[in-house]
């Protein structure tokens, strides 16, 4: 799902997307963050959104190794698309039990 | 899918693990395998004060009955308990109980154990420990590698 928004003089600017982004364990400690709504371009994947927080905080580079990731709660690939309403999640290992 | 008599439940209250044994023994089974996870005072030589557990609760409920399903599916059990304890754990406390019924005990210690290790690969929970010096997140696993390389598999 996307919609269309429009800028200045009629010009049609397609697809921004609402993602819904959490952080847990150590990662929610590095950002900040356990959840927050995120706008990206349509198209854009697990792997963008993660380089974008990257940006905002560093430190999150050094871990990219070691975290999973998860599409609407499911263990998702880094060039998984998203879609707009998505939830994902950002998981450094686990360690239940 | 999972068996409707499973239990599966995140709880921040202590877990009661005779009472999970109780309530899942039934006349027809004949065996019944518990396994009961709990805080150890130690961690590489260094005294434990004491845990914190936090969990993607959401996808945490929906791994574990996957787990249950896949259970059910692998060994001939009648019914799984599968608690895990959240929050602030002291030592001695119960974390994760795994119980498992069957007619024949075989079934029942391989699922149990199938359960419980395939809970720390899959499951989306973290443990903090807290220690005199500070407080470390525990080296876990990276999560989930066994369903995304099946996921793979199965795409290739």
């Amino acid at each position: 799902m996307h919609w269309v928004r429009h800028v200045g003089g009629g010009a049609l600017e397609y697809g921004f997307m609402q993602i819904h982004v959490l952080f847990f364990g150590q990662l929610r400690e590095i950002t900040g963050v356990a959840q927050e709504d995120a706008e990206l371009s349509e198209g854009a994947r697990v792997d963008d959104l993660f380089e974008r927080y990257g940006r905002r905080f560093p430190k999150l580079e050094d871990f990219r190794g070691s975290i999973a990731t998860s599409v609407n709660q499911e263990y998702a690939d880094w060039r998984t698309k998203l879609a707009s309403g998505d939830e994902v999640a950002f998981l450094p290992p686990v360690s239940g039990g | 899918m999972a068996h409707s008599d499973d239990l599966i439940l995140l709880v921040r209250e202590k877990i009661d693990t005779r009472a999970l044994v109780a309530k899942l023994k039934a006349p027809e089974d004949g065996a019944v395998v518990v396994f009961d996870g709990f805080v150890r005072n130690n961690f590489k030589g260094q005294r434990t004060l004491y845990l914190e557990y936090e969990s993607y609760e959401a996808m945490a409920y929906a791994k574990m009955r996957e787990i249950a399903a896949e259970i059910h599916a692998k060994f001939p059990v009648h019914r799984l308990a599968m608690v895990h304890r959240l929050g602030r754990l002291e030592i001695g406390e119960t974390s994760v109980v795994i119980v498992v019924t069957s007619a024949h005990r075989a079934a029942a210690f391989e699922a149990c154990r199938h359960a419980i290790d395939t809970l720390k690969r899959v499951v989306p929970i973290w443990k903090k420990e807290y220690f005199a010096g500070g407080a470390v997140w525990a080296e876990g696993e990276k999560a989930g590698q066994e369903a995304i390389s099946r996921r793979n598999e199965s795409t290739s």
